[in-house]
């Protein structure tokens, strides 16, 4: 995208006023959506976003300047303007960059360009009308297509070169059900870093029937019951739990600045023994998944927790840099060319455990088993989190019965991870809808087992359950 | 180099129109700061200008979108292409066209501060170094600020479409904000937020948002869960400002057409207590969300859409309003030239009552004062299902007795807008999705889970 010449010349002028470590990110990304609503295609959209920023490290003092142009000028310009916070010489000088190859290649076996949009945009009418012709009751379905080339290089004053071409496709379907004034919502989907080959591996058509079937089930649901009661969380998507409940608090600009619960605590018993976490950057065509992160680190395999034991927390060049430590962890992640990268998850997961789902659900005399859920928030400092079921049954002596709507589960990340009793052997990763907000947007992956929480703090409208 | 942008939109928006075949040409450019500090010395600066165009073709009732940052004549030219070749996909709709051009109010809404292209970095790092310093100085809980933001933009917008339209504006916006985190003897910690958004430098108060922070942190350090209840519960400004935001999305026209709006079909009924009056205003002196016209060029207007408990409109963009046979109240929004014209909130905002807060405290015999929450989904426009964890102080006989904790509140939107029964006169606008404004609040029969 910009010649190594030319990055060697940037990156010498960034360095010039004293700064001891200089960086050139460049992005390429091509985007094409389409939506369809009200049995429609409404949306058609085209994207084109190229630019560069330019990052200096004055120590702990990181700035930034970016350009939607990449010509000499203004990459030039950039350099300048990030270097213009330092007033010394420079005592650092660029190392001969050296282009680093990744052993990680997700390749794109069906490229977007196989299939015209026009196709793409009948698909999006075979979902809508399957989802139409389930039953009287829904009387909206909205579908969307999302494909997005993310092409990036990054340069730096030690010498790193790397780049990492990232594709991304994604398939979203929701419903509204209605009866008698009571409306329900479903929304679910999958994708992941890859082609076309995502749709060959799914099946759109069979998921919108789901979605519907869902939807019109929900509507006989009954208010969440409120209070304190057992919570079985579903494998895959009920990964959100970990990622809120403990993912943020072992982010590492939390840690450094003690901000988090996990400050100091590597080497200690922080979760039930039967606990084994991990974020796996490596993972063949998951959405959080990468060659290189966005300081130009490899993406690792990084055992968060492993028996209950902390191991290591989620590192990026900036905080690493901040403690002496030799490398990141390679979870440094940016939205775009417009911001600097910081620590973020990719795809982080709860491992495989040892009991049947049937069996986990069975042991429940009373409470609630959570099937899917609209996304979570993480409160930091106190480890709180808290996520909102879309779709939640009650449980009664060990068997799903009535669906349940307004379903919150709140608890406390640290206490939970202590508490959960129950580990299921049916290791899922969700199917890969997830975007993570932490002032950016992050493309994740969450995953779990199907697993107990012995008691969490339920959020509804209905009378206190009892008697569990 | 000086580019005449409002020239070249027009330029865009004429080559790409053709017989039939309406075009659309949006451009921002915007000159963005932003500026991160901790423990009293600046982490982050970032400091740069940005620019892209969108095009918008419709082509017999047909939309196609694309934009770039790119701005080479060969760039623009293969967007508008692709916009038109877009067209070809959607499903043609006879209320898609872009609105007449109708006459812009001459008027200073007040959204230009001349002076901020003209404040040094120097004034702004103090800025939020204050901010910082306030929080930390407030208590000696406190142990940290976290997330002390300043971030400004000098924006401009140009936007031409094909019926004739031109129109340009500048906004300019500069906010702060930070997390104070405070530690208890037990070494539990809590974290709170402080805010503050105006459209000039000047009004931004470093020690007020700062002392904000620290002092609602401070205020439910300790916090345990009260047993399981109903109760009333009075909302912090931040609180009712997400479930406000939900009900904007339930009167926005196009959630009606589209059947996903729990308000279905109530226009002209009372759906809330007569104590609630929401309004829009696209037009309100120094609101954040305050623009001379609309995302596609009309101009923005007030809209009352509840009048003391009775719904009376909704907001409308040039298509729903087309569809219902009406005329747009000009809230097409965009998040920039990445995104279509979409219907939306301006400033959304519940009328001020009377009382203040402390008035409103001392009216409840047991309650929850509610500060701070955590959804995600929690609060559905389409449902009306309203539920979230809480973290706040209960209330006795009147007055503030110790803090809250672990515990989750729930209620419906019906039930939230019929069991309002105390409006404060505070009124503060709370920048996301627009801008939204409230007061506080008090909420009666709201269910709280706890122990």
């Amino acid at each position: 995208m910009i010649a190594k010449e030319l990055a060697q010349k940037v990156l010498a002028e960034a360095l010039r006023t004293g700064a001891d470590l200089a960086e050139i990110y460049v992005e390429d990304v091509v985007s094409l959506q389409l939506g369809l609503e009200d049995s429609k295609i409404e949306q058609a959209v085209r994207g084109a976003d190229r630019g560069a920023g330019v990052r200096v490290f004055f120590g702990n003092l990181v700035t930034y300047a970016y350009t939607d142009t990449l010509d000499e000028t203004s990459l030039m310009n950039a350099a300048r303007a990030a270097a213009a916070a330092g007033s010394g010489s420079s005592q650092t000088r660029v190392i001969d960059l050296t282009e680093r190859k990744s052993p990680l290649k997700y390749p794109v076996e069906i490229a977007f360009e196989t299939m015209s949009i026009q196709e793409k945009a009948n698909l999006l009418g075979k979902m809508d009308e399957t989802a139409r012709a389930y039953h009287p009751a829904i009387v909206q379905v909205n579908a969307s297509y999302l494909e997005l080339r993310r092409h990036m290089w990054l340069f730096n004053s030690a010498g790193v070169q790397v780049e990492d071409d990232r594709s991304y496709t994604e398939m979203r379907g929701g419903v509204i059900a209605r009866r008698n004034g009571t409306l329900q919502s479903v929304r679910e989907g999958f994708g992941g870093r890859m082609g076309l080959e995502l749709l060959s591996r799914n099946d759109a058509l069979g998921k919108m029937h789901e979605i519907a079937e869902t939807a019109v089930k929900m509507l006989d649901a009954r208010p969440c019951p409120a209070g304190e009661m057992p919570v079985v969380m579903c494998n895959g998507w009920g990964g959100v739990l970990f990622h809120e409940a403990c993912g943020h608090q072992m982010e590492a600009d939390f840690i450094t600045k003690g901000s988090s619960a996990y400050t100091g605590k590597v080497g200690q018993q922080i979760a039930n023994p039967i606990i084994t976490a991990i974020d796996d950057g490596t993972i063949a065509g998951r959405r959080g998944s990468l060659a290189f992160d966005d300081d130009g680190t490899p993406a690792q395999r990084t055992v968060l927790i492993e028996k209950g034991i902390l191991k290591e927390y989620m590192w990026d060049l900036v905080e690493a840099r901040r403690v002496g430590r030799e490398s990141s962890t390679g979870n440094g992640r940016r939205e775009s060319y417009r911001h600097m990268p910081m620590p973020r998850m990719t795809n982080t997961f709860i491992d495989r455990g040892e009991h049947d789902p049937q069996e986990i659900i069975e042991s429940v005399k009373r409470g609630v088993y959570i099937q899917s859920m609209a996304g979570g928030q993480a409160d930091i400092a106190k480890g709180d989190y808290v996520f909102n079921a879309t779709v939640a049954y009650l449980i009664e002596d060990g068997k799903l019965t009535t669906p349940l709507r307004g379903a919150t589960i709140f608890g406390n990340g640290p206490k939970t991870l202590m508490q959960i009793d129950m580990v299921g052997n049916d290791l899922a990763l969700d199917p890969g809808m997830g975007t993570c907000g932490k002032g950016q947007a992050a493309r994740v992956s969450v995953g779990q087992p199907t697993l107990r929480i012995p008691a969490a703090t339920v959020g509804g409208t209905d009378e206190p359950v009892s008697g569990m | 180099m000086t580019t005449d942008y409002l020239a070249l939109a027009q330029a865009v928006a004429q080559r790409a129109a053709a017989d039939g075949i309406e075009a659309e040409a949006y451009i921002t450019h915007d000159t963005e700061t932003q500026i991160k500090v901790s423990q009293g010395a600046v982490e982050q600066l970032s400091q740069s200008a940005t620019r892209g165009i969108g095009v918008r073709i419709i082509d017999h009732g047909r939309t196609g979108y694309a934009y770039t940052s790119d701005f080479s004549d060969d760039s623009i030219e293969q967007t508008w292409r692709t916009a038109r070749e877009l067209a070809q996909i959607a499903t043609p709709d006879e209320y898609r066209a872009l609105p007449d051009p109708r006459p812009i109010p001459d008027e200073d809404l007040e959204i230009w501060d001349p002076k901020l292209e003209s404040v040094p970095p120097e004034a702004k790092i103090d800025a939020i170094k204050r901010v910082e310093r306030a929080t930390l100085d407030y208590d000696a809980r406190i142990i940290l600020s976290e997330f002390c933001n300043y971030q400004d933009a000098i924006s401009h917008v140009y936007l031409a479409n094909s019926r004739g339209f031109a129109g340009q504006y500048g906004r300019t916006i500069a906010l702060a904000f930070n997390m104070a985190i405070a530690r208890g003897e037990d070494g539990g910690m809590v974290n709170a937020f402080g805010f503050g958004a105006s459209n000039f430098f000047d009004e931004l108060n470093p020690e007020t948002i700062g002392r904000e922070s620290a002092s609602k942190a401070i205020s439910i350090l300790g916090g345990q869960p009260v047993p399981t209840q109903t109760a009333p519960v009075i909302l912090d400004h931040f609180v009712s400002a997400q479930i406000l935001g939900a009900l904007a999305e339930a009167l926005s026209a196009e959630s009606w057409q589209k059947k996903r709006s729990f308000l279905l079909d109530r226009l002209g009924q009372q759906v809330g207590n007569d104590m609630v009056t929401l309004m829009d205003n696209g037009r309100m002196k120094r609101g954040v969300a305050s623009a001379p016209f609309d995302a596609e060029g009309v101009p923005t207007s007030a809209t009352r859409l509840i009048d003391e408990g009775v719904l009376q409109n909704l907001v409308y963009d040039s298509y729903s309003a087309r569809k219902a046979g009406v005329q747009s109240t000009g809230n097409a929004q965009r998040f920039g030239h990445r995104s279509l014209p979409m219907l939306g909130p301006s400033n959304f905002y519940m009328q001020p009552g009377h009382q203040t807060r402390d008035e409103i405290i001392a009216g409840v015999e047991k309650g929850f004062y509610v500060i701070s929450v955590m959804q995600t989904g929690g609060i559905d426009s389409v449902t009306g299902d309203c539920s979230m964890s809480a973290n706040g102080l209960w209330i006795e006989n009147g007055k503030i007795v110790g803090p809250v904790g672990g515990v989750t509140i729930a209620t419906t939107l019906d039930g939230f807008l019929n069991n309002i029964t105390a409006v404060g006169s505070d009124l503060r606008m709370v920048p996301a999705f627009g801008a939204i404004g409230v007061p506080t609040l008090r909420v009666d029969n709201v269910t709280i889970g706890g122990t």
